[in-house]
């Protein structure tokens, strides 16, 4: 018996467009290139925990839905394997394999394109239950009600429709959707992004009570730091497919030790930080079809140098429970950390 | 020397459900120079103010009330040649998205020079030189080339920076940016907000900045105007604003970012949502969500003035 719930293992996951025979031709006589490939995740590692709250942070393009995506099983990683209570996912078959799928539950941005419009509340929480025979017929109005106590909305709503509900409403209706097959393991992309500020802090808190209340564990997946850093155990930094640091949420904050993250944290808008003069890191975030050598992030770098330009860095542990991807944590001159402040 | 003055704006859009009062009575001004931050959740008023400054409210929207003044002048009573002459020049507006402020069709340099032209009697040539420069100005590398590009092959970052060049052109007394840095990334918006914030203070244009992120905000604005239900229920310096807010609703925003909060423990929330335009309570609209309405709040809330500071709430916060 281990403690750990899920873990990708070196999990590369690259997309190509198939060439149809049109294409394959035009290639083929030179008038055209060979399709390009989107690296969206290169040999990422990840182990969570039973029980924790892991934020998983990146900017667009950073590969963060896609690995919660491979993680949950949905898409199947180009390399690399993801596991489940220890057991390969791919090797799972029948009923295990349908266990291992029920038991993790994804709750998406957008909870007007992930609910079906044309059903009513009752029919979209209770259908999955139904259908794989966890709850009898006739107790699946019951669950529906429970469920949607649960997650804070009135059980009379339960025979309206999506439209009928505002944003937040919407979500927690994905909430208790994701609720009804009984998972132990939640993965949240981006499901406050779309939400009214006053709202998400609504939202937040119902993740965190319902963490307590069903030991949940949760992949909380997010742009926003300050968002993730308030609720999670352990946060993960990606950029352009890479994971680049992982650190203790209170660690992370404090002592920063990859240049991307410091970036991050410098820059993320913050009501304590008035009339600021603002800076930037210089450049954009590089195409995942063309990722620069060695260290991503090097052309953005204010430390880099030739090192970085060539060799990859390897995540390595730099102290407890933090790993961090950086050839400046190698005995190159640590990298300098002013200490930050928290709250 | 004030800017803009815009007192009790009504902008009403008739829908066959009724009368959707988007805004509702909304007063302030702008200084020469000065950066106010517009902050309000959805549906809360604050674009269609951006707008109704402008003149661009689209039928069934109407201004059906209140003046604004530009310079001294009434946007209000100025004929449509007047409007068309003071866009793009003295006031411009940037938005949230600006693949829809860019033809995709024309290159970045024939909109460029269009907007050149439209105000100003030059040759071609001057006035791609101007946009050159404009471009080199937003920090796009390259601008002389970049003119023949056409809007796809900017990366959404770079296609804002295009949108604000484009708006600075004629070096505009106002700018209105509704929520310009929304769709971007954490880094990419750190980049736009640092040029915005250098060139309002070296041009000294005034600039409305329309959000629904209080922590760009408080990086940026002087002044703060909260909107709720089509209303301004707070406005005031920026400090002032967020260290000692009057009414409950500024109060609830303030108190439940993350960071004003301990980690893990549960946030201080502002209860319930936003009520529907068409359905808005009598009196205060707040007051179904908040903890310190009273018998009073069913009545219209009279606006609280005391100077540089003034709200809309019968119980305001630390009065008492």
């Amino acid at each position: 018996m281990t403690d750990i719930l899920a873990a990708a293992e070196g999990v590369s996951k690259r997309f190509r467009h198939k060439p149809d025979f049109a294409e394959r031709l035009a290639i083929r006589l030179g008038a055209a290139t060979e399709p390009a490939t989107v690296h969206a995740l290169d040999g990422v590692d990840l182990h969570i925990h039973r029980g924790e709250v892991v934020g998983l942070v990146g900017e667009s393009g950073c590969g963060k839905s896609t690995l919660g995506r491979v993680i949950a099983g949905m898409l199947p990683p180009s390399e690399g394997r993801i596991t489940r209570d220890g057991q390969d996912i791919r090797a799972l078959r029948g009923a295990d394999a349908r266990k291992m799928r029920l038991a993790t539950q994804i709750i998406f941005q957008d909870p007007m394109s992930s609910l079906n419009p044309r059903k009513r509340v009752s029919e979209i929480i209770g259908e999955a239950p139904r259908v794989h025979g966890l709850i009898p017929r006739r107790e699946v109005r019951a669950e529906v009600g429970k469920l949607l106590a649960t997650v804070g909305l009135d059980p009379t709503m339960a025979d309206r429709y999506p439209h009928q509900f505002s944003g937040g409403q919407r979500q927690r209706i994905g909430i208790a959707r994701a609720l009804a097959v009984n998972p132990d393991f939640l993965i949240c992309d981006e499901s406050i992004a779309a939400l009214d500020v006053s709202i998400q802090a609504q939202v937040i808190n119902l993740f965190m009570d319902l963490r307590r209340q069903f030991n949940l564990t949760l992949l909380f997946i997010s742009h926003d730091l300050s968002v993730v850093r308030h609720i999670s155990d352990r946060v993960v930094i990606m950029y352009l497919g890479r994971v680049v640091e992982i650190s203790p949420a209170d660690t992370v904050f404090d002592a920063p030790r990859h240049p991307y993250t410091a970036a991050l944290l410098e820059e993320i808008p913050r009501l304590d930080r008035r009339g600021r003069r603002f800076t930037a890191i210089k450049g954009e975030i590089p195409s995942p079809v063309n990722p620069p050598p060695g260290c991503h992030f090097h052309p953005r770098c204010p430390h880099a140098f030739d090192r970085c330009r060539l060799e990859r860095p390897a995540l390595k542990q730099v102290g407890a429970g933090q790993d961090v991807a950086c050839h400046l944590n190698d005995g190159n001159g640590l990298i300098d950390t002013p200490s930050r402040q928290g709250e | 020397m004030t800017l803009l003055e815009v007192s009790e704006l009504k902008t009403w859009f008739e829908t066959p459900a009724g009368t959707v009062k988007a805004v509702d009575g909304v007063s302030f001004s702008l200084a020469k120079g000065e950066i106010i931050g517009l902050v309000g959740e959805s549906g809360s008023g604050k674009s269609i103010t951006g707008f109704s400054i402008l003149g661009l409210v689209d039928p069934p929207g109407k201004v059906v009330g209140g003046t604004i003044r530009f310079n001294g002048e009434d946007l209000r009573a100025a004929s449509e040649a007047r409007l068309r002459a003071l866009r793009g020049d003295r006031i411009a507006m940037i938005f949230q998205d600006p693949m829809m402020t860019l033809n995709p069709v024309l290159s970045i340099g024939t909109q460029m020079v269009e907007t050149v032209l439209a105000h100003r009697r030059m040759s071609r040539a001057d006035a791609r030189a101007k946009a050159r420069d404009a471009l080199g100005r937003v920090g796009i590398p390259r601008p002389e080339e970049r003119l023949d590009a056409y809007p796809h092959e900017f990366s959404g970052g770079m296609r804002q920076r295009v949108a604000i060049a484009t708006a600075l052109l004629h070096e505009p007394d106002l700018i209105i940016a509704d929520e310009p840095t929304t769709a971007l990334d954490v880094t990419i918006q750190s980049q736009i907000l640092s040029e915005v914030q250098g060139l309002a203070a070296e041009m000294g244009m005034g600039l409305i900045w329309i959000s629904h992120d209080l922590g760009v905000v408080a990086g940026l604005a002087d002044r703060i105007a909260v909107m709720y239900a089509g209303r301004i229920v707070e406005e005031g310096p920026r400090d002032d604003v967020l260290d000692t807010p009057r009414h409950p609703y500024t109060s609830g925003l303030v108190a439940s970012a993350p960071i004003a909060n301990e980690r893990g423990k549960p946030l201080r929330q502002i209860r319930g949502s936003a009520p529907s335009a068409l359905h808005r309570p009598e009196g205060c609209a707040f007051r179904p969500r908040c903890d310190h309405a009273g018998d009073l709040c069913v009545n219209d809330v009279p606006e609280t003035c005391a100077a540089p500071r003034r709200w809309r709430c019968f119980y305001p916060l630390g009065s008492s």
